[in-house]
C-alpha cells in the first residue's frame, strides 16, 4: 500500500535518511525502532510531507506522492500522528477532532466520529470540554483520534509512548493493531520503546543512523540478542 | 456626576467602533504574525468608496455593502501583492511594507478625491435623545452604530465558533503544522483573515466618518487607539479586541471630557506602556509570554 523507494533525507546539514525502502502493507503494524537520532521522525515527517526529500520516492497505491503537501498527502489517505500529541489545546476535544478530514462529506465525518468516540469513550465524554483539560494518554488517544477523522489508509503514528505510563501505552497499541487487523488499515509505528512496539507489529525495521540494518519478522528482531545490544540499548 | 455620564455615554460608539477596528488588526495579526499598519488607510479608501456610491446612488447602506465588498477585496490584494513577497523574508520587513501600503493609499486617496477634508453626513439623526428633561449625547445615530457593531460581532463569533471554516481559521493560527496534517488549506485561510479584517475595517470606516470629517488621514489617530486596545487586549484574542476596544473608547471619552482631546494619544500611550509593563502578553492572549 505505502512503499518507500531508496529514500535519502537531509536533517539541516545532517543526513537523517540514507537510502531507506520499506513497504507499509495493510491490514497489520510495521514497527520503526531504533534509538535517538535514527532519523525516525524525519521518516514520518517526509512521509506526511512536512519535509523534502533528497532522492527516493514514496508510492501509495502505485501513485508517486514524493514531495507533495501536507494537506494533499492526508486527503489521499495518509495521515500522520507527530511526536508530541499533537493537539490544540485552545479547542475542545471536538473540535480537535472536527479538524481532521473537513473535505469530506458531512455523513463520512459523522460516521467516523461516532467511530472515533466507540473506540476512545473518554473522548465522548469529554467533548465539549478544552483540550488542555486531558491527561498524556487522553490526549494521544485525541490526536489518534483526529488522524482517524481523515478516514485513512494509511496510519503514521510517530513515537506515541513518549512520556506516557507503559499500561497506557500498552492499551492504545493493542487498539491499533485491532482496528489494523479490523478495518485494513496500514500502520506505520515509530518507536523508541522497542519491546512494546514489536509486540504488536508483524515486522520490525530496526534503523541507526539514518540507515535499516535490519529488518523482519517482529518476533525474530525482538529476540535478537545482537541486534538489541548494538543499537537498542537494552 | 452627571458630566460622568454624559462623557461615558458620548464615548460609546466610538469605543464600539475602535473595537471594530482593533479586531481588525487581530484578526490579520492572528493569520500572518503581521501588525497590519495599513488597515485603517483601507478602510480609509473602502469609505471614499462608500462616499462616492452614496452621492451617486443616494443610498447610505449601498455605500456601506459596496464599502464591505471593497475592503474583501483591498484586504486579498494587500496580502498577495505586498505581505507574501515580503513575508518570505522576514516578518519585520512585512510589518515596514503595511507602512508603505498605508503611505501609497493615502496618496492614492489624495489623488483621486482630493486632499482636502469631505462631509460625511449620517444617513440618521446624530442630535441626542431627550430624557427626563434634558439632552443626553447619545443620538440615533449612535445607536445604529453600536448595534451595527453588535451585529457584526455577533454574525463573526458565529462563523468562528460554528462553522467548519471558522474552526480552519482558529486551528491554522493556533497551530499551522496540526491544522495542514488535518488537511486544512492554511495558506486560503491566512488570505482568508486578510480579507474578513479588510471588511471589518470597511465597517469601521464607514461608521465613524460621520463622527468628524473623511480626509485621506483622518483615521491615522484611530490606528493609535486600535493598535492599543488589540495589544492590552492581547494581540490574538477577538474578545480581548472588542472589550478593549470600548474600554479605550471610554476612557479617552473620559480623558477628553474632563481635560482635553488632544491629550487623548498621550493616554493611548500611558495604557500602552502600563499594559507592557505590567502584563506583557495582554490580557486574554493564549500565549504565556510575548517579545517585546
Amino acid at each position: 500500500m505505502l512503499r518507500i523507494d531508496g529514500l535519502s533525507v537531509n536533517y539541516g546539514a545532517v543526513e537523517a535518511l540514507k537510502n531507506v525502502s520499506l513497504d507499509v502493507p495493510p491490514g497489520r503494524v510495521t514497527a520503526v525502532i531504533g534509538a535517538n537520532g535514527a532519523g525516525k521522525s524525519t521518516l514520518m515527517r517526509t512521509l506526511a510531507g512536512l519535509q523534502k526529500p533528497l532522492a527516493g520516492r514514496v508510492l501509495f497505491n502505485d501513485e508517486d506522492i514524493t514531495g507533495g503537501k501536507p494537506e494533499d498527502i492526508v486527503r489521499m489517505g495518509i495521515a500522520l500522528v507527530p511526536e508530541g500529541r499533537s493537539t490544540i489545546p485552545d479547542l475542545t476535544v471536538e473540535e480537535n477532532l472536527k479538524l481532521g478530514g473537513m473535505w469530506r462529506t458531512h455523513a463520512q465525518r459523522a460516521t467516523s466520529l461516532t467511530r472515533v468516540y466507540a473506540l476512545f469513550p473518554v473522548l465522548g465524554e469529554r467533548r465539549d470540554l478544552g483540550a488542555d483539560t486531558l491527561s498524556g494518554g487522553e490526549r494521544q488517544q485525541l490526536a489518534i483520534g483526529r488522524a482517524l477523522m481523515t478516514g485513512p489508509q494509511a496510519l503514521l503514528l510517530d513515537e506515541p509512548s513518549l512520556g506516557l505510563a507503559p499500561l497506557i501505552v500498552t492499551q492504545i497499541l493493542e487498539l491499533v493493531e485491532l482496528m489494523a487487523r479490523d478495518s485494513g488499515l496500514a500502520v506505520l509505528l515509530v518507536e523508541q520503546n522497542a519491546v512494546t512496539a514489536l509486540r504488536v507489529a508483524k515486522t520490525g525495521i530496526v534503523l541507526n543512523l539514518g540507515e535499516i540494518v535490519k529488518s523482519g519478522p517482529a518476533q525474530e528482531i525482538a529476540q535478537d540478542e545482537e541486534l538489541r545490544h548494538a543499537y537498542l540499548g537494552y | 456626576m452627571i458630566d460622568f455620564i454624559d462623557y461615558l455615554l458620548g464615548g460609546i460608539s466610538s469605543g464600539a467602533i475602535i473595537a471594530l477596528m482593533a479586531l481588525a488588526l487581530v484578526l490579520v495579526w492572528r493569520s500572518t504574525r503581521v501588525v497590519n499598519f495599513a488597515q485603517l488607510g483601507q478602510a480609509m479608501f473602502t469609505t471614499y468608496i462608500a462616499l462616492t456610491v452614496r452621492e451617486l446612488t443616494g443610498s447610505w447602506f449601498l455605500g456601506l455593502i459596496i464599502a464591505m465588498a471593497a475592503g474583501l477585496i483591498v484586504g486579498v490584494i494587500v496580502h498577495f501583492l505586498v505581505i507574501r513577497p515580503v513575508k518570505r523574508l522576514d516578518t519585520s520587513g512585512a510589518i515596514i511594507a503595511t507602512f508603505g501600503v498605508l503611505i501609497a493609499l493615502e496618496a492614492l486617496a489624495a489623488m483621486v478625491w482630493g486632499g482636502d477634508p469631505e462631509a460625511f453626513p449620517p444617513p440618521i439623526n446624530n442630535s441626542g435623545y431627550e430624557a427626563f428633561g434634558r439632552i443626553w449625547p447619545f443620538s440615533p445615530y449612535d445607536l445604529l452604530v453600536l448595534a451595527s457593531v453588535v451585529v457584526l460581532v455577533l454574525a463573526l463569533s458565529v462563523v468562528f465558533t460554528r462553522t467548519n471554516v471558522g474552526l480552519a481559521m482558529r486551528a491554522s493560527a493556533f497551530n499551522p503544522e496540526v491544522a495542514r496534517l488535518s488537511g486544512v488549506r492554511v495558506n486560503r485561510m491566512l488570505v482568508l483573515g486578510w480579507a474578513i479584517a479588510g471588511l471589518v475595517g470597511a465597517v469601521a470606516g464607514v461608521l465613524v466618518a460621520p463622527l468628524s470629517t473623511l480626509s485621506p488621514t483622518s483615521f491615522d489617530i484611530f490606528l493609535v487607539f486600535a493598535f492599543t486596545a488589540a495589544v492590552i487586549g492581547g494581540l490574538d484574542s477577538l474578545v480581548g479586541a472588542v472589550a478593549f476596544g470600548i474600554g479605550t473608547g471610554l476612557v479617552i471619552a473620559l480623558v477628553s471630557g474632563y481635560s482635553d482631546s488632544s491629550n487623548a494619544p498621550l493616554v493611548a500611550l500611558v495604557l500602552l506602556v502600563l499594559n507592557l509593563l505590567f502584563k506583557p502578553e495582554g490580557v486574554f492572549s493564549h500565549h504565556k509570554a510575548r517579545a517585546v
